[in-house]
């Protein structure tokens, strides 16, 4: 009996989990993974956070947290929590856009597609590749975020209700962040040659997309909406966001992600393997 | 009649405006093993891989089992042998045939099992635990042919099945070819017509994009001349030529190669010319290597009526 389009998508995601923690290429990235992120969680979140709950009451602080653009931290009920999401912000999408740069474009290079094309729809394939990558990136945030809640039981086992509920917002606005980053890069891997391509390309349409936009919505002030298609657009508002108010913007990447996606699968389903 | 399991209608391709494929319409039944032929860019390629759902025709409809290529119908019906294709090398032989398995719907212990037995019919059972780097580049042709035969295809288009292989594993491979032909229909592409020769009654010959069918005895049933085709050890061509040529009922011969003779004669007039031909070899104490019946396949598909 042929499997269904989601037993397709369910068994290529279970692969690509395997690719992610049987695989050397994956161990080598998981060790890299833990090895900044316990550098992150040793020096500047629990320094941070030791900071923040000394000066969070004093109007000195206030300011002085307002001053240099971090006045949101203050509205974290968990310092460590609060510049957990700072930082994984910034890294999260970065580590993404390198990790999923390569969903298809080297298995296509290399004949591997063929050999699963005789057997799964294009359609399967990418989106069993996009869940994957998802799954995994799921996976990371949530490990990551123990090891915040970790940090914080060691200090105060007290707060640790308060922070399962602010982590949960936390990895569900992650993981709804990094969507449209993994959409990107799932139809660049399927038009370009490599993943050194998809990212340089990436990079390119960050760039080069927001500088375009803004020169013609200088003439044409409606044109700036247009900046809603670049993924990661919302982030910089992310930032002066707290606790469940960090899902306010979640339909933006959710949007993205889907434009992103449809694209990805036309493009698989016009591109010679 | 068995049922139609390819038609193409005015199939067409191009790359940058050359045309690889033109107007080609054929319908394949099941049955016998058919060959694909034609010399190098001749569109062979194009046409097993548009059949395999790898690459869309510029124009024209192609249908297997009554599915467009690639649909998802057709998972576990077709499967294939894609020229240059390679495995993943990040993960063991075993790890990726399973996996295959499991996606034209095995459960994880008959997906197992049928990992060790296409390993197995291609002799790459020691290697299941390996990466594909460690295979030479035979090894990983027949690993490759071992994932084509996973499951029970109805099937099998195999593109260069035998290049790079040892004549062993060339003989294993036709083989399992000819012991699952009852139930598998198999296209196989190549040059090694010798190959073809020995598996297929019936070939499609693509030159220049254009195809054209042949069944190999029926061509030459139905004439009023036969063919015998000698081969011979060193030996002069032009006496041969001549002696031959004074037998009776033969018409013509020729010597397309060296030591290579092709013997054109009338069955009316002379029924056994084989044993004839022994004689008057006998008879002028030549020595011949090999004589069979008809034209050579390459004779056949290249050089009739030049």
């Amino acid at each position: 009996m042929i499997p269904s389009f989601l037993k397709h998508i369910s068994l290529i995601c279970q692969f690509e989990l395997k690719r992610l923690f049987a695989t050397r290429k994956g161990l080598l990235y998981m060790i890299t993974f833990a090895f900044i992120w316990y550098l992150i969680l040793l020096y500047p979140i629990r320094f941070s956070s030791d900071f923040l709950s000394q000066q969070e009451n004093t109007p000195e602080g206030n300011s002085f947290f307002q001053f240099i653009g971090f006045g949101s931290l203050l509205n974290w009920r968990i310092p460590e929590l609060g510049v957990y999401w700072n930082f994984s912000l910034t890294i999260f999408p970065l580590l993404t856009v390198i990790t999923s740069a390569d969903q298809t474009c080297s298995d296509r290079n290399r004949g591997t597609l063929r050999f699963l094309c005789v057997r799964v729809s294009r359609g399967s394939l990418f989106f069993g590749r996009f869940s994957g990558i998802m799954l995994t990136q799921a996976i990371l945030i949530l490990a990551s975020l123990l090891t915040t809640i970790a940090l914080i039981a060691f200090r105060d086992t007290t707060l640790l209700p308060v922070a399962f509920n602010s982590a949960s917002a936390i990895f569900l606005s992650l993981v709804i962040a990094l969507l449209p980053f993994t959409a990107m890069m799932a139809a660049l891997s399927a038009t370009v040659q490599s993943a050194r391509q998809a990212t340089t390309w990436a990079i390119l349409i960050w760039i080069f997309l927001a500088w375009i936009i803004s020169i013609f919505s200088a003439y044409l002030p409606a044109l700036n909406s247009l900046k809603l298609l670049i993924p990661g657009y919302q982030i910089s508002n992310l930032y002066q966001l707290a606790e469940w108010q960090i899902l306010q913007l979640a339909y933006i990447p959710l949007l993205q992600t889907i434009i992103l996606l449809s694209i990805g699968r036309w493009i698989i389903h016009r591109q010679s393997l | 009649m068995n049922a139609p399991i390819i038609k193409c209608h005015n199939l067409s391709h191009s790359y940058s405006g050359k045309a690889a494929l033109s107007n080609i319409s054929f319908i394949c039944e099941s049955g016998e093993p058919i060959g694909l032929v034609g010399p190098n860019g001749a569109g062979k390629s194009t046409l097993l891989n548009i059949l395999c759902g790898f690459m869309r025709s510029a124009s024209g409809n192609v249908t297997l089992f009554g599915h467009k290529p690639g649909a998802s119908a057709l998972s576990g019906r077709v499967s294939a042998l894609p020229q240059d294709a390679r495995l993943d090398p990040a993960f063991s032989i075993g790890e990726q045939l399973c996996f295959y398995a499991r996606l034209q719907g095995l459960n994880t212990q008959q997906a197992k099992h049928e990992t060790s037995r296409v390993l197995e019919a291609v002799a790459l059972k020691d290697v299941l635990k390996e990466k594909p780097s460690v295979l030479s580049h035979g090894m990983a042709k027949r690993a490759a042919i071992a994932q084509a035969l996973m499951g029970k295809p109805e099937l099998i288009l195999l593109d260069e099945p035998t290049a790079g292989l040892d004549p062993v594993n060339m003989r294993k491979i036709r083989t399992i070819i000819t012991e699952l032909s009852p139930v598998t229909t198999f296209i196989i592409s190549s040059h090694d017509l010798a190959e073809l020769g020995r598996l297929c009654q019936q070939m499609l010959l693509l030159d220049k994009g254009v195809m054209s069918t042949m069944q190999l005895n029926a061509s030459e049933n139905n004439k009023p001349t036969r063919f015998l085709t000698l081969q011979m050890e060193s030996c002069p061509a032009p006496d041969v030529q001549a002696k031959f040529n004074n037998v009776a009922g033969i018409s013509r011969v020729s010597n397309p190669q060296k030591n290579e003779f092709i013997i054109e004669y009338n069955p009316e007039i002379q029924p056994s010319m084989d044993l004839k031909i022994i004689t008057c070899i006998n008879d002028n104490n030549w020595q011949y290597r090999q004589l069979s019946q008809g034209k050579t396949l390459e004779e056949k598909l290249f050089f009739d009526g030049m």
